[in-house]
């Protein structure tokens, strides 16, 4: 991944100058290690602040919401999948856009680093297969397969499914990978069991609502949070409110998730919040056979029906 | 004042004398983070931690926060068709192992929410009725951390590692023992409860202190400017044009303001259920929309650019002109760290400060 | 709690089973009254908002009920519905409300037969599940 700065920026200098687009929104690097900051790029000279690397995890398609310029996005799988559902739900036109496309090996779990070592973590190197990481007292290399984020180790559309020039050739997508074992092991508990598990789940949270800012469904004008008449969800610490929040902030993206895993890699917490809304990605390929942002000619599934869809659970 | 140095084995012995007279709260790692809880009987802080993960402002300001409720059950004669007051336990509490930053910026709210006009009483009973013992932060051994860590930059936001503003007393955790210095009479009476008085050449003890301290302080390598923020015009500042290539990354999200230790807002709220109902305080953030939204659907800050100003404005300059007590932050670093898209306070802070306007 | 009866919040589509419930009443067949009735105009209009809110206020459980596929007074408005409930319904399970809790039919205004079967059905059900205990708002 390392290797893809040099052609992303070449390919956004490029179109820079020749006017295809207005702006590049790609990543900048940032203060802390494994932090990477979003950021847009408006003029060709500044080019040389764009980077990439196993730290670009935040879905850069949040930032495209409603955008009127002509822009050039750097697009993992995970990103153009959004791009796919942010243009079928008339969020951005697809002539509006130039996606530089990134077959994407994972982005690094920071946490699970952190885990790895005891001590505060001051410089993080990245090489293509291996990360050096340097605390205080010590440093010690690491596997980058063994720190990806949860979503990047079960991902199976690593490729861009839209793209207008790539940084480098496609990658082979792994096979024979159980997508939805954390959902299986919820589903395998008996109903006080699944209770609990997310009672202890959600319970640090803290309702900054990081998880649906991340989020680039997340676009409503008026979030159901913050709906008052009637108010649907209390605003306290209840944890019935909070729970109604989880619930229906995974609901809104049933069908629309693409499993980008931003939700989870912006949580201040640590809470899981991918374990609601895989359950629905789940569901949504074994009820409707859909996947997310998969393609430009179909509606989502919750915009659409079929008169077969299955109904053993209605009376 | 008193200044003891105990071994230490002999502090779980002092901290379960203490929870005799106080309730006694103080760091506890669940899941991957320490955060305060209440220590049950038994149970020692843990004092192996580089910061808990939030502020602990939510002892004395807890994120929903009942203040009034009412009943309309006819059956329940003293109380129906009345408004009552919630009670809350305002007996006397200790929190032991408290950053001196997170000490340090509850005096910086405490003008909010005391002062000549206004006096919230939920906050101030609450606060008043905290013993803050302060962790200083010092580089031990059996603390292999790394203190302080490396976006902490405290020195140059009015506070250090030992900054003993707000605080009772403070705690230096050394290599063979703990140094207790009471700070105030609060302080000295938690000392006097525990028990802990053996072993103190105060001079001494000094000295190792302030040598810890320079120490620490040295450590601290990260640093804001905030010397010309006092001077600078409001209004060029509100109108200057980085705000819109900074924001970018915004999510908005309220992340930076619930760990904070001096974001203060909170929101009433009215919840009703049939026949009773409640009034609370609930945190709020300058990060949502609805924050700022009138009654009329017209929102004054109804733009990321607005509400991300704010968040900065609101702490490195509307707070530097009206209290004049420094900025409103101490330098601890969470909302840096905690920030999904790695806004930087330090970096916006000099940016403001060395902000010229165009001629 | 031998003599416990559960609340149960219905939904029930205008254009059927309200009618059918009318229609049972009128028919003066017997039947429970375990449930409190909120009449929508199609099955279609229930948010899981609504589901939501009746869990958190107590219900012991909810039942959904509107026109058979085809029959939409809107045309298309159920078909809609069935996705929604069919993932809601999972994912209220998946989170550990029991299976049953909150229940679903099709019933047309003239089958009111059909509604005294499955109001038996949703009531016993939800009789055998007991009082509800977790998901409920907390007054303090």
């Amino acid at each position: 991944m390392i290797g893809y700065m040099d052609k992303i920026k070449e390919i956004s200098e490029r179109i820079l100058k020749e006017g295809k687009v207005d702006i590049i929104v790609g990543f900048r690097k940032g203060s802390l290690p494994m932090m990477n900051e979003p950021c847009v790029v408006k003029k060709a000279e500044d080019v040389k602040n764009l980077v990439w690397d196993s730290n670009c995890g935040i879905n850069l398609v949040n930032y495209l919401t409603n955008r009127k310029e002509k822009i050039g996005i750097i697009a993992k799988g995970c990103d153009t999948r959004n791009i796919v559902t942010h243009i079928v739900e008339n969020k951005i036109k697809k002539e509006q856009l130039f996606i530089i496309g990134v077959p994407c090996t994972g982005m690094i779990d920071k946490n699970k680093v952190a885990s790895k070592v005891d001590s505060e973590i001051i410089e993080v190197t990245e090489n293509e297969n291996t990360i050096k990481v340097k605390t205080k007292t010590n440093e010690i290399e690491l596997n980058k397969t063994d720190l990806l984020q949860e979503n990047c180790s079960i991902c199976v559309h690593r490729n861009p499914v839209v793209y207008d020039e790539l940084v480098a050739e496609l990658i082979e997508e792994p096979k024979d990978i159980d997508r939805y074992a954390s959902v299986k092991a919820v589903e395998s508990m008996s109903a006080e069991e699944k209770w609990n598990y997310f009672e202890d789940l959600i319970s640090t949270c803290i309702r900054c609502y990081a998880c649906r800012n991340a989020c680039p469904l997340c676009y409503c004008p008026t979030c159901f949070v913050d709906e008052s008449r009637p108010q649907w969800v209390g605003k306290g610490q209840d944890k019935s409110d909070i729970r109604t929040f989880h619930f229906l902030r995974a609901f809104h993206c049933a069908g629309r998730c693409t499993d980008c895993g931003s939700c989870e890699r912006a949580c201040p917490m640590g809470i899981k919040v991918r374990d609601f809304t895989k359950k629905l990605e789940k569901d949504c390929v074994e009820l409707f056979g859909w996947e997310a942002g998969m393609t430009l000619k179909e509606r989502p599934p919750l915009d659409e029906f079929k008169l077969n869809d299955p109904e053993d659970f209605i009376y | 004042m008193k200044v003891v140095k105990i071994d230490k084995e002999n502090w779980a012995e002092g901290i379960e004398k203490i929870k005799e007279s106080y309730k006694v709260f103080g760091p506890s790692k669940s899941k991957e983070f320490h955060l305060f809880k209440e220590l049950e009987k038994g149970e020692a802080p843990d004092l192996n931690f580089l910061n808990t993960r939030l502020s602990p402002k939510s002892m004395f300001f807890p994120q929903s926060e009942g203040i009034l409720c009412y009943c309309l059950d006819p059956n329940k004669k003293d109380e129906c068709n009345i408004v009552k007051e919630i009670q809350k336990d305002y007996s006397p509490k200790a929190i032991i192992g408290i950053r001196p930053c997170d000490a340090k910026a509850f005096t910086l709210v405490r003008p909010n929410f005391d002062n000549e006009e206004y006096q919230d009483p939920y906050w101030i009973k609450a606060y008043d009725s905290i013993t803050f013992i302060g962790l200083a932060c010092s580089n031990t051994d059996d603390s292999k951390k790394g203190m302080p860590c490396s976006s902490c930059f405290c020195t140059s936001a009015g506070c250090g590692p030992f900054n003993e503003e707000g605080l009772d007393a403070l705690i230096v955790n050394t290599d063979d023992g703990y140094i207790i210095k009471a700070l105030t009479n609060k302080g000295e009476e938690f000392l006097n409860k525990a028990e802990l008085s053996a072993n103190s050449n105060a001079d001494e003890l000094t000295a190792n202190i302030n040598t810890l301290k320079k120490q620490a302080e040295e450590k601290i390598n990260s640093f804001v400017e905030t010397d010309k923020l006092k001077d600078k015009i409001l209004l060029d500042l509100h109108s200057a044009n980085f705000w819109d290539d900074e924001c970018f990354a915004c999510i908005n999200c309220g992340t930076c303001t619930y760990v904070c230790p001096t974001c203060w807002c909170f929101d009433i709220q009215d919840e009703n259920y049939g026949d009773s109902g409640v009034r609370f305080k609930q945190w709020d953030s300058c990060m949502y929309p609805l924050f700022t939204l009138h009654g009329s659907g017209h929102n004054p800050r109804s733009t990321k650019v607005q509400r991300f100003r704010q968040r900065f404005m609101h702490k490195l300059k509307y707070y530097v002109d009206k209290y004049d007590n420094g900025i409103q932050c101490v330098g601890c670093g969470r909302c840096i760290r905690l920030c999904p898209v790695n806004i930087d306070i330090r970096k916006i802070c000099n940016i403001m400060n060395s902000y010229e306007p165009a001629a | 709690m031998s003599d416990w009866e559960p609340k149960i919040v219905s939904f029930f589509c205008n254009w059927c089973t309200y009618g059918a419930a009318d229609l049972a009443g009128v028919s003066r067949l017997e039947h429970p009254t375990n449930t409190r009735v909120i009449r929508v105009p199609c099955s279609g209009r229930i948010s899981p908002k609504f589901i939501l809110a009746a869990l958190r206020k107590g219900a012991d459980g909810v039942w959904v009920s509107g026109c058979h596929p085809g029959d939409c007074h809107y045309i298309e408005g159920n078909y809609y519905a069935r996705r929604k409930f069919a993932l809601m319904k999972n994912l209220l399970e998946h989170m550990g409300i029991e299976p049953g809790r909150v229940q679903f039919s099709w019933i047309s205004s003239a089958e009111s037969t059909k509604y005294v079967t499955v109001i038996n059905e949703v009531v016993s059900k939800i009789k055998a599940l007991g009082p509800r205990k977790n998901f409920i708002k907390s007054k303090n």
